[in-house]
């Protein structure tokens, strides 16, 4: 058995996601130039490049935030999440060539700081309470791009390993879900600024459109795991919980269970059960959908490795999860709530009867 | 979950996986192409206009500072054709043409036009000269008391620096050109989407004194209407903001 456990360098998968990227950011940006350039010839090139950089942009932005839900509602969605922060630095880069042009283009040679004028062009129109009335159609949109175009960049720069180490994957993680008030900016970026300038139904239609579908599929995405996640009930004297039985738990599988308050991971291996944390050490990867990968548990996210027995990573790699203690009656699964010592090396219960090998894919 | 389980540090991925990528990424690309072209087509078309940016052109001919910067040049067969100035950028009528009202000046300029509504940008302050310092009169045409409602535009944009050059994502622009001192101008159009400008001075020859921060809303302007040969003008007495059409 080779140490399959490597640092994450380009790869042929990796190349191949990025040039589908390029293709498809390439790509729709000249179907949309050539488009534009029949229906509005007389548009500058400014306009083009601002309108250009935004569809692309926002568009890349719906992909980013619907392969979460994708992932987990289909676990074949998976490797698009692997080099998500690919797609994230990409739309980064089109919204700041998107903002800085339109700052200069709009603001800049004035008698004014560009970065003033932003915010005070129109000013008085932040009050959506005028002479009794309530107007919100020509509130400023610009703060909202502004705002976004942060949130991105926080984002972008933030999204290497290095910060990863340095912030820990629960905070990193946490800090993340900024994307969500960046993509609710640019709802409203939107929805103030060009909706309020072209008159035809299609662009509210969209971005209603890319509203639902990205609520819809957080929403399936959530049911379907609080389905799948039914918190056991069973105690015994000793602590011990019921997490349900061996039945469909393949060789070189796991799954997630709930014991107590915590998620584990419970996995075979050579026909024994173990279980382990469901938080990957890297990005916190729902270990319990992850395999048994040249005998490690393997997270399904970006594939880094532990020992089912111990919750060590493979030399030279330190990473360690905490296990637990298990214990089988019949095909009852029980699993104590309390981890054990970091280290601690257990031997899981034989699964009775079994024999060995069932699994398909794993490479044991 | 599927059977088949992505490494992402694998050089290749299984290949029930990979198709079903495949089509995935295709679906992608469709969806991708249908939003773009979606987008693209529902653009109103901007309205035509040309900026000479970077062209300079010498003009001479008579320069008016008030109520609204013009060069008034006179061709051979005694027509006049009126260009509003403005300065770079977002500004006005720039420092060293003023006070100059009524004098015969040369200079090199940028030209803006819309159809015969011209303009020029003096961004070349050397090239500026008066030609002569006898000032000539003119005297104001006497207009036709009249409403009219549409959006307030900076006539700069509109006449061809930027297309298009009105609306709610171009108003943060239009606030500036105003503030810096050019013209404004009011956009009327009609149902078949023609539009003209008529530009807007205040009375007794005087600037229009405004609020800025009006710029790209709906505004209903009432006073006396006039045409200087290829320009309509319009001698505000009062300007109220209205909501849209
Ligand atoms: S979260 Fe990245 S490998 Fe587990």
């Amino acid at each position: 058995m080779s140490n399959h456990y490597r640092a994450i360098d380009w790869n042929r998968q990796k190349r191949r996601y990025d040039l589908v990227l390029a293709a498809i950011v390439l790509g729709g940006a000249a179907v949309f130039l050539g488009v534009s350039a029949w229906v509005s010839p007389e548009s500058t090139a400014e306009t083009l490049i601002l309108r250009t950089t935004s569809i692309t942009s926002f568009f890349l932005l719906h992909v980013v935030l619907a392969i979460g839900p994708l992932a987990r509602l289909d676990g074949r969605f998976l490797p698009l999440l692997y080099n998500r922060r690919h797609l994230g630095v990409t739309l980064f880069l089109l919204a700041l060539v998107h903002g800085f042009l339109a700052v200069f283009q709009f603001h800049a040679l004035g008698d004014e700081n560009p970065l003033v004028s932003l915010f005070t062009a129109y000013g008085r129109d932040y009050a959506v309470l005028q002479n009794g009335r309530f107007q919100i159609a020509h509130f400023p949109f610009e703060p909202f791009g502004v705002f976004a175009l942060v949130c991105l960049f926080l984002l972008a720069a933030l999204s290497h390993d290095f910060w990863l180490r340095q912030l820990g994957s629960g905070l990193w993680k946490s800090f993340h879900l900024l994307v969500y008030p960046a993509y609710l900016a640019l709802v409203a970026h939107v929805a103030l600024g060009i909706l309020q300038t072209e008159r035809s139904p299609v662009l509210p239609l969209l971005l209603g459109l890319g509203f639902v579908t990205i609520a819809s599929l957080h929403l399936l995405a959530a049911g379907q795991e609080s389905k799948r996640l039914r918190a056991s009930k069973l105690l015994a004297s000793d602590g011990f919980i019921e997490v349900g039985t061996t039945d469909g738990l393949v060789e070189g599988r796991a799954r997630v269970v709930i014991v107590g308050s915590k998620r584990l991971a419970l996995v075979r291996h050579l026909d024994r059960i173990y279980a382990t944390s469901n938080r990957c050490r890297h990005q916190g990867g729902p270990l319990g959908e992850g395999q048994i990968v040249y005998g490690c548990l393997t997270c399904p996210w970006h594939g880094w490795n532990y020992q089912p027995n111990d919750g060590c990573s493979p030399p030279p790699f330190e990473e360690i999860i905490p296990t637990y203690r298990v214990r089988l009656e019949g095909t009852k699964i029980w699993v104590h709530p309390v981890a054990l010592p970091l280290r601690t090396s257990t031997e899981g219960p034989l699964v009775p009867g079994a024999n060995l090998s069932t699994g398909t894919t794993s490479k044991l | 979950m599927s059977d088949a389980f992505y490494l992402g540090y694998d050089d290749s991925m299984p290949p029930s996986l990979a198709r079903f990528l495949g089509r995935v990424v295709f679906g992608l690309a469709f969806v991708a192409v249908v939003v773009v072209v979606a987008v693209a087509a529902s653009q109103s078309p901007a309205e035509p206009g040309d900026y000479g940016f970077g062209v300079e052109t010498p003009f001479e001919g008579v320069l008016m500072e008030e109520p609204i910067p013009l060069l008034q040049v006179g061709s051979g067969a005694g027509s006049i054709t009126n260009y509003v100035l403005v300065g770079s950028g977002k500004f006005g009528l720039p420092a060293f043409a003023l006070g100059h009202g009524g004098k015969r000046v040369h200079f090199n300029g940028s030209l803006i036009h819309k159809g015969d509504q011209q303009m020029i940008e003096l961004n070349d302050e050397k090239s500026f000269s008066v030609v002569s310092d006898q000032r000539e009169q003119r005297t104001g045409v006497l207009g036709m008391e009249t409403s009219l409602s549409g959006e307030l535009v900076d006539t700069k944009c509109y006449f061809g620096v930027m297309r298009p050059g009105a609306g709610k994502v171009h108003r943060g622009c239009a606030a500036r050109c105003l503030h810096g001192g050019v013209p404004p101008g009011l956009l009327l159009r009609d149902t078949a989407g023609r539009s003209v400008v008529v530009l807007l001075s205040g009375t007794d020859g005087k600037k229009l004194d405004f609020d800025t921060e009006w710029a790209a809303r709906w505004v209903k302007a009432t006073g006396r209407l006039s045409v200087r040969e290829n320009l309509p003008i319009l001698e505000v007495e009062r300007l109220e903001l209205t909501e849209g059409p």
